[in-house]
Order: structure tokens, then C-alpha cells, then sequence
């Protein structure tokens, strides 16, 4: 990829969680980059880190546990992981902004949603208060909600309307990074639906570049471009959704392919990877996968493999490939 | 909502009348008897039963509560024992400096709790909140009357700034509205503090971080009206514990007011006036509690579909006979 399309670039990032009794490496090492419109997926179990790297690079890490250790974010150029509060708040909800998972609790009961539209607004653009509620209007109508509601309190929408309004604020101020933690996790499947169409819509008229967070295969071949698994805070494979659907490497990216229910194939059990997730504060020094993958050999538990690119833009971190490849 | 509060001030009828009955029954089981006290020891039999028809304390205990009952709704509160004056004339003016203590104390006590709790919220497990609660706390925790005299000692003996007792400046009312205040201190920080923990970590404050929003301004917009509700209610309840509780503080300071009053009528068995008195209170304390109801309903616009619609009587529901709808 070209730098000048390069919108996002995640180079080495380590997170950690540190209180009095654990270091959490819930991050280590991850390195991505994002294009112009492109949309990446990232794909994990719960507890992966996923959420951690968009809290990273939104710089609303949980204070004051949450740490970047090392690496860097560099979004249009700019390092973000040096910036101060006061920086980083010029750049969220303007330049990227954050859709979360749990539209139940993420509006203020008390406010109605057009003024909860209408601040972020307010806050990167120079308009006046009337103007900013004829914009929050707008996007209302955007997202298909009735502009008129804007007077409604939260309580008043159901879940999928209130994720409606979630991502109108996201998008209010035309955000080049458009980051969705599990937007459609606490919905119904119907509803599910909508909103990723919605997102996918309003995405693609905008050229917003976008991270979708999730940890369903099923949006990410729906909407992303690109792909990345995430393992025990490490991205285990990424590529292209070809690349990944198609032609699955690491052992572990091969095990969630096989646990996804088939069409086609009449099978009795699903497929399950056995074990748990390690404890992301006491994580191995080799490969963090070595104890639940179908595919270690003797040289799985004396080193940590490094990621590999096996075909362009195709990265996986499994030793197979480090021996095979080079 | 106007239906609400109509439902609500008719329900302080029936919340009078409760409060009658039970101070009549404390009257028939208290020992003692009024008219000793009125006209002392050297009185005549015929001398005390004549006062005793002449207060109509002979008469059957229903009579006379029924006889106070249509007195209270035409506002007649009877006469009190000691002096002959109407109660109600006697009671307004100490309510009223009453009320005015208690307003000033609360006014001063939950604007510093509340400010209190937000720091040591903000501030959690830091030395600033250890601080904060220790102070609130030791204002809580020592008598009031203590208080009182150091602050005299402080204000009045030494500065000369204040009056010591009375109430004959308004200067006179700042130390009692100050004691009192602190007095409580404590209650309002450590319920700001706690509420304002559990709003600071929902999901709707990190939407507002996630819009670039100033933490100044997320905590004063967003958090604040969130966790002002459980404040609003210790708001009423300590104003209706302050209003008639601050017997010591008033007769520190040497001042008239409703505490004092019922107090001194109940060891002179002055029936009329501690009826009256504890009427009077039991009025305001409930007519609070629905101010601070009704600015619930203010603050956050959920409850308005539970505490009204909720009392709305729900339509039978129908049992699926005919095909979807």
C-alpha cells in the first residue's frame, strides 16, 4: 500500500492494565494499518483485546490502569500515543470517533438525544446552538429516525433505534476513522441487520474509513475489506477477506472457521476449540496458542513465533509458516 | 404530571389524620394532668374541676378528638394552656425562623457536601478523598452543641463578628444555619460521592469522552444530574429531621424557635401547642417529601412514565382468542 493512502498506522502497540496485584498484557505487539475507506475487521473471543486496542486509539484507556507501553499511533501522519487529553479531545468524536457495543447505556437518560447529537457538534464545529440542533436533525433523519423525536429521551427508543442515534453522533462531524466496537452485539438479529446496512450505506457515501470490532465472521465478510484475528492480544492472522475466508493459515484462524454452523454441510456437533483463552496476566513466553492448537509441534513451546507475510498482505504469526516459509 | 400532584396533596389528608390519632392516643396514655400544671398545687378540687370542663377535658376522648379535627380544618389550632393565646398565633413566627434555619442550614450543607462528594469522587482512594471525608465526617460525628460553642468561642468572643446568641440581626442567623449545616455534612458528601462513582463509570459518560467533551464539562452536564437523585431525597429528609430536631442548637443560641416550643409544652403538658406543633411539622415534612417527589420527576424524565403512568390502571389485557394482530 501506498503511504499517502494510509489513513491509520499501528506500529508495535503494547497495552497493559496495571494494578497493585497483576500487570494485564491485554495488548502486546500488534501492528495494523488502515487505508482511506477501507474497512478493517477485527475479529477475537471476548477478553482478546480487541476493545482495548479502540479504547487505545480513541486515548480513552480506563485512567489510571491503562497504559501504552510502547508503539505507536499515527493517524494522517500525527502520533496520537504522545498527544495530551486536551489534544486528543480536539480529535475525538471529530476525526475518529467510536460506536460501542451496549446501545442500552451508552445515551445519558436525562438529556434528550437531538441535544446528545447536537454537543458533539457543538463541540467541533463552530455553529450556533440553533444550527447545531437543525444538523442534529438531519442526521436523525440520516440514520431513518423521524427528526421531530429529537425532543425524545433515551428511554423512549427501542435498542435498535437507540444504536440509530449512537451512530449519529458517531458520524455527526464526519469522522475519517469511524471505530465500532460490536455495534450490533446486543441486538436481534433482524435489528442486526438494519444497523449493519445502515453502517455499510452511510460508509461507503462518506468514504469513512472504518474498524469494525466484532466477533462474528458473518459482518466481517458482510462489510470489511480486510481482516485481522486477534489472540490473546496478539493480531495471530491478518489479510484480506479473500485471503482470510478463502485461505486460512494459523491453526487458530482455521479452528473458529470450523466452528461456524454450515449451510451445506450436515454436521451433528459444531466444531469447539478446547480450553480457554490464557490469562492475560500470566501469559506464556511462547506462542500463546501452543496449548489449545490442534497443530503444535516440539518448537511451538521454545520460541514465539514472529508474524510472516506468506502472500502480499497476507500476515500470519504460526511457526509453521516461519520455518516453511523462509 | 398535574394529576400526580393532585393525587398526592390529597393523600396528605388521610397522613393528618394519622398523625392526630397517635398524638391523641399519647395524650390519653401520657400520666399527668394538664391542669396541675396551669394552676399549681394550692388549687381546690372545685377550682380544678371547674378548669378541667372549662378545657373540655372531661368530655369522652372521641368528642374531644373530634371536636380538635373541625377545629384543625377551620385553621383553629385550639388555645394553649399557658399563656391563652391561639396556638397557630404563638407557632407561625417561631416556624418561620424555624424554617428559615433549616433552609439555610440545608442550603449550606448539601452546596458543600455536594461539592465535597464530587471531589473525592473525582479524586477516589487519593489523599484529597481521604481528606474530604474525614473533614465531613468529623462535623458529623462531634455534637453539635460543640461545634456551636467553638465556632461562638471563634466567631463571637474572639472576631466579634457575630452575635453570640439571638436573632435579633440577621448576622444572628448565620452560626445556628452554619452548625446545623455541617451537621449533615457528612450524609451528602459520602451519598454525592458514592452516586457520582457509579454515574462516572456508565457507558454514557464514555460516549461523552468518545465526543471530544472536557471532563469539566462532562461531570457538571452529564454526570451530575445523574447522581443528584439519591442527594434530592437526603435533601428532604434532613430538612424535615432539621425543621423540629434542632431543639439543642436553638436553645444554644438562644433562639424561638418550633423545637424549643414543643418541646417546653410537652414537659408543661401543654396539650393545644404540641398537638399543634407536631401537626404543623408532620405538614411541612410530608409537603417536602412531595416537593422533592416531584423534582424527581424534574431532574430525570424516566420516572415520569413509572411514578405516573405506573399509577394509571392498566386496561384488562386481553387474552390472544382472536389471530395476530
Amino acid at each position: 500500500m501506498e503511504q499517502k493512502d494510509k489513513l491509520l498506522e499501528v506500529k508495535n502497540l503494547v497495552v497493559h492494565y496495571e494494578t497493585d496485584e497483576q500487570v494485564v498484557e491485554a495488548v502486546n505487539n500488534i501492528s495494523f494499518h488502515l487505508g482511506k475507506g477501507e474497512v478493517l475487521g477485527l475479529v477475537g473471543e471476548t477478553g482478546a483485546g480487541k476493545t482495548t486496542i479502540a479504547l487505545s486509539l480513541m486515548g480513552l484507556l480506563p485512567k489510571p490502569q491503562g497504559h501504552v507501553i510502547q508503539g505507536s499511533i499515527i493517524l494522517e501522519g500525527e502520533e496520537l500515543t504522545n498527544k495530551t487529553n486536551k489534544e486528543m479531545q480536539k480529535i475525538r468524536g471529530n476525526k475518529v470517533s467510536m460506536i460501542f457495543q451496549d446501545p442500552m447505556t451508552a445515551l445519558n437518560p436525562v438529556k434528550p438525544v437531538g441535544e446528545q447529537i447536537a454537543e458533539v457538534i457543538r463541540l467541533h464545529q463552530h455553529v450556533s446552538k440553533k444550527d447545531a440542533l437543525t444538523k442534529a436533525m438531519d442526521m436523525l433523519k440520516l440514520v431513518g429516525i423521524i427528526p421531530e423525536r429529537y425532543k425524545d429521551y433515551p428511554h423512549q427508543f427501542s435498542g435498535g433505534m437507540k444504536q440509530r442515534i449512537i451512530i449519529a453522533i458517531a458520524l455527526a462531524c464526519e469522522p475519517e476513522l469511524l471505530i465500532a466496537d460490536e455495534p450490533t452485539t446486543a441486538l436481534d438479529v433482524t435489528i442486526q441487520a438494519q444497523i449493519l446496512e445502515l453502517m455499510k450505506n452511510l460508509q461507503r457515501e462518506n468514504g469513512t474509513s472504518m474498524i469494525m470490532i466484532t466477533h462474528d465472521f458473518g459482518v466481517v465478510a458482510d462489510i470489511c475489506d480486510r481482516c485481522a484475528v486477534v489472540y490473546a492480544g496478539e493480531i495471530v492472522e491478518q489479510g484480506s477477506i479473500e485471503q482470510i475466508f478463502d485461505n486460512p493459515k494459523h491453526p487458530y484462524t482455521v479452528a473458529l472457521f470450523g466452528s461456524i454452523p454450515s449451510l451445506d454441510k450436515d454436521v451433528d456437533r459444531l466444531h469447539v476449540i478446547p480450553g480457554l483463552v490464557c490469562d492475560p496476566s500470566d501469559l506464556p513466553q511462547y506462542c500463546s496458542f501452543y496449548d489449545r492448537c490442534s497443530e503444535k509441534c516440539e518448537g511451538c513451546h521454545s520460541c514465539d513465533p514472529k508474524a510472516v507475510e506468506i502472500e502480499p498482505g497476507h500476515f500470519v504469526k504460526c511457526l509453521k509458516y516461519t520455518q516453511g516459509g523462509k | 404530571m398535574f394529576k400526580y400532584i393532585i393525587k398526592r396533596i390529597l393523600m396528605l389528608i388521610p397522613i393528618m389524620l394519622g398523625v392526630m390519632v397517635i398524638i391523641f392516643a399519647l395524650k390519653v396514655v401520657t400520666p399527668g394532668d394538664p391542669v396541675d400544671q396551669i394552676l399549681g398545687e394550692s388549687a381546690t378540687e372545685e377550682q380544678r374541676e371547674a378548669k378541667r370542663e372549662e378545657l373540655g377535658l372531661n368530655d369522652p376522648i372521641i368528642v374531644q378528638f373530634v371536636d380538635y379535627v373541625t377545629g384543625v380544618v377551620r385553621l383553629d389550632f385550639g388555645e394553649s394552656y399557658r399563656t391563652g393565646e391561639p396556638v397557630l398565633q404563638e407557632l407561625l413566627p417561631r416556624l418561620e425562623i424555624s424554617i428559615v434555619i433549616c433552609f439555610g442550614a440545608v442550603a449550606i450543607g448539601s452546596v458543600i457536601g455536594v461539592i465535597l462528594g464530587i471531589v473525592s469522587a473525582l479524586k477516589k482512594y487519593t489523599w484529597v478523598d481521604s481528606l474530604v471525608l474525614t473533614i465531613s465526617m468529623f462535623f458529623t460525628s462531634i455534637p453539635a452543641f460543640c461545634v456551636a460553642l467553638v465556632l461562638i468561642y471563634i466567631f463571637s468572643v474572639n472576631l466579634g463578628l457575630l452575635p453570640a446568641t439571638g436573632i435579633d440581626t440577621p448576622a444572628g442567623f448565620v452560626l445556628p444555619m452554619v452548625v446545623v449545616g455541617l451537621s449533615s455534612l457528612s450524609n451528602y458528601t459520602r451519598i454525592t460521592r458514592s452516586s457520582m462513582l457509579e454515574v462516572i463509570s456508565q457507558d454514557y459518560i464514555r460516549t461523552a469522552r468518545a465526543k471530544g467533551q472536557k471532563e469539566g464539562v462532562i461531570v457538571r452536564r452529564h454526570a451530575l444530574r445523574n447522581a443528584i437523585i439519591p442527594v434530592a431525597a437526603a435533601i428532604g429528609n434532613q430538612m424535615g429531621h432539621q425543621l423540629g430536631g434542632a431543639l439543642i442548637i436553638e436553645t444554644v443560641f438562644g433562639i424561638p424557635g418550633i423545637g424549643k416550643y414543643i418541646s417546653d409544652a410537652i414537659i408543661a403538658r401543654n396539650y393545644p401547642s404540641v398537638l399543634g406543633g407536631v401537626l404543623l411539622l408532620a405538614f411541612l415534612f410530608t409537603l417536602i417529601n412531595l416537593i422533592v417527589d416531584i423534582s424527581f420527576l424534574i431532574i430525570d424524565p424516566r420516572l415520569k412514565k413509572t411514578l405516573i403512568a405506573g399509577n394509571v390502571k392498566k386496561a384488562p389485557r386481553k387474552l390472544a382468542v382472536q389471530g395476530g394482530k
